[in-house]
């Protein structure tokens, strides 16, 4: 990578532990300015726990016990919590799926807004009123003025995730984290924040590392998708290469159970037989060895490095000139 | 719309209102119209899904068909008998007929009973079998939902979460149902998991000749499980058809901003989608917009929408319709 295509974001080798245990295990990957990076995997592959510990926002239990996250120049993983706070809010932003459980119900949303202005910024309490309101705007709440004086349990779903965007997004942070930001919103409402994120990537050129598991909001919103299994990235490509030519078995099969348009109804859907492993009993090689069908002897005892298979597309597999049979099999 | 095999569920003009009486406190507060004249026929072997958002009365409606919510006005029918009105023991021989299943299996399951327990709970209370014919009903039941017989020891924290939904079906099928309610069935899911649960829905229903009321918000599901498929908007049918009518040719305004809104998983076919992004929110079902429901916030509205509210008609290619536009 020259110098001139510096990411803006940048994971290196990130490893997290619970109870010894590598439950995210070497994982990196870059984020340029103003670019959607997704990270798509089923419940325990480490999607989240890697997103939080972006901010250094890990649970107890769990430990990064390897890596660095590099915000420009700034090894976030390396801050004293002290600098860590002052970058959190003004640097990098996470919004949660349940905006109503992020928000404190006892306070006005413009002041929820203005309080997370004034952390980082020496403004009035009025100026810092008068951004919040000018935010509200920005993402499309319909009469700033009357809302800002509202408390949440007076918004619906829908404009409490706004809300939040607007408190993560008020000190013009560079890197918005955005753990599955639309899971519990209805379809008519998702649509319409995804817009609103599309929009401000496009306007403040913000970065987003977006953490689904809705294959149809990747396709919607993403640049990049990381594919993740078990702590793992099994798969990372540009989103049309990822869709188009999966170079994964995981990623083949997952986009083959996804009911498609040019899937005969009620036809027999691909599916991924078996369970994911435990953290436990992961063994040596590649995680995904006992439900792949493609498997090995060597899948079992050697876990595949990243291969670089086109630019840009890089995937752990050691079968990957096969792939393709598991997508014409399930078509 | 078929008219071969024997009416599972007839629901002539079901509405389901809540509160509105006065209290001990003054002022009554805003009745709210869940369910506002629905009338909804599934035939045996029939999936048919009940599509729309938060608060559209597809859940209200759900309960009111299994008998968990009595309606305020209306009938409803399952092979026959009548569930609105019907005593205690009426009702206990029409749920035979209708089961339901629920979006998270985790909470449908009593966390100390064992697997086989559950399953067989609803054979041993009918006095369906008992004994060594009940082990074997379980054990079929189990092998049926593709678990293994030597499950039914086990309890549900030792499952996963799609082995668990598979329990709940097993139960929801002990007693052979005509008709079963599937709430948001696949919903809480993961992804390959989910395809297995569809799978498995389909399968039971080509052996059994089972009819599902399938409830969801996710319209590629639906595209792949059902015969025919309702929207509810503000707690009435705006539009109802066969598959293949309604996605091909979607009518009703709000229709087609479901399906613009829900993200195909293919970013080719994503990019290329036109959109009809709805603005605004769902009003609330207590305070329902005069005329067309839906004409706040909808692209077409003209005055007659703010006045009349359009009655649901059917065109030309079997679809009925409730607009006066589309």
């Amino acid at each position: 990578m020259s110098a001139a295509d510096r990411p803006l974001l940048s994971v290196e080798d990130l490893t997290i532990e619970i109870a010894g245990a590598s439950v995210v295990d070497g994982v990196s990957f870059a984020v340029q300015p103003g670019e959607v990076m997704a990270l798509v995997g089923e419940s325990g592959c480490g999607k989240s726990l890697t997103s939080y510990a972006l901010l250094g926002l890990l649970p107890d239990v769990a430990e990064r016990t390897a890596g660095s996250v590099r915000l420009a120049d700034t090894d976030l993983a390396a801050l004293p919590p002290r600098r860590l706070r002052k970058a959190r809010g003004k640097d990098i932003s996470i919004i949660f799926q349940e905006p109503s459980a992020s928000l404190d119900p006892l306070a006005t949303v413009g002041a929820q807004i203005a309080e997370a202005l004034r952390q980082h910024e020496a403004v009035s309490r009025r100026e810092a009123l008068a951004r919040a309101r000018d935010m509200l705007e920005a993402v499309g709440i319909p009469d700033p003025d009357r809302r800002l004086h509202q408390y949440p349990f007076e918004l619906s779903g829908g404009m409490c995730q706004r809300i939040m965007i607007a408190i993560a997004l008020i000190c013009g942070p560079r890197v918005l984290v955005a753990d599955e930001p639309t899971t519990a919103l209805d379809v008519t409402i998702q649509a319409q924040i995804l817009d609103l994120m599309k929009r401000l990537v496009a306007e403040r050129g913000t970065s987003i590392v977006l953490i689904t598991h809705d294959m149809g909001v990747v396709a919607d919103i993403a640049d990049h998708v990381a594919v993740m299994y078990a702590g793992r990235i099994a798969e990372i490509a540009p989103v049309d290469d990822l869709f188009a030519r999966p170079a994964h078995p995981y990623t083949a099969l997952l986009l083959a159970s996804v009911p498609r348009l040019d899937v005969a109804p009620k036809a027999t859907l691909a599916t991924i037989e078996g369970l994911v492993p435990s953290p436990g009993d992961f063994g040596e090689g590649c995680r995904f060895t006992d439900r792949c069908p493609l498997a090995s002897e060597r899948c079992r005892a050697e876990q595949p490095p990243l291969f670089e298979e086109r630019p840009g597309h890089r995937t752990a597999c050691w079968h990957r000139d096969r792939v393709g049979e598991i997508a014409r099999a399930a078509a | 719309m078929s008219e071969e095999g024997e009416t599972v569920l007839d629901a002539r003009d079901v509405a389901v209102h809540f509160g509105g009486r006065s209290t001990l406190f003054g002022r009554p507060p805003a009745t709210v119209r869940a369910v506002n004249g629905v009338d909804l026929v599934i035939r045996r072997s029939e999936t048919v899904a009940l599509v729309g958002e938060s608060g559209c009365g597809k859940s209200t409606l759900s309960n009111a068909i299994v008998g968990l919510q009595p309606p305020t006005r209306g009938s409803i029918a399952i092979k026959g008998r009548q569930v609105v009105g019907a005593g205690r023991r009426a009702l206990n021989e029409i749920r035979r007929d209708v089961q339901m299943i629920f979006q998270d299996p985790a909470l449908s399951l009593d966390p100390r009973a064992t697997i086989g327990a559950t399953v067989a709970e609803p054979l041993s209370v009918r006095a369906v079998a008992r004994g060594g014919e009940l082990k074997r009903r379980v054990a079929e039941l189990l092998t049926q939902v593709g678990l293994r017989p030597e499950h039914a020891t086990r309890y549900p924290h030792q499952f996963s979460g799609g082995q668990r939904q598979r329990v709940v079906i097993a139960r929801a099928l002990a007693l052979e149902p005509a008709l079963v309610v599937c709430d948001e069935p696949v919903s809480a899911l993961d992804v390959s998991v989910r395809a297995q649960i569809l799978n498995l829905l389909v399968t039971l229903q080509k052996r059994t000749g089972v009819a599902y009321l399938f409830v969801s918000h996710d319209l590629s599901v639906v595209r792949h499980i059902a015969d025919r498929v309702v929207v509810m908007y503000l707690g009435r049918i705006v539009e109802e058809a066969e598959r293949e009518v309604f996605f091909a040719a979607p009518k009703h305004p709000y229709t087609r901003a479901l399906m613009s809104a829900v993200p195909e998983a293919d970013p080719v076919v994503q990019r290329a989608k036109q959109r009809f992004v709805l603005k605004g929110e769902l009003p609330s079902p207590a305070n329902i917009p005069p005329g067309c429901p839906f004409h706040t916030r909808c692209p077409l509205a003209t005055e007659i929408c703010v006045s009349d509210r359009p009655e649901l008609t059917p065109r030309p290619d079997g679809a009925r319709v409730a607009c006066h536009h589309a």
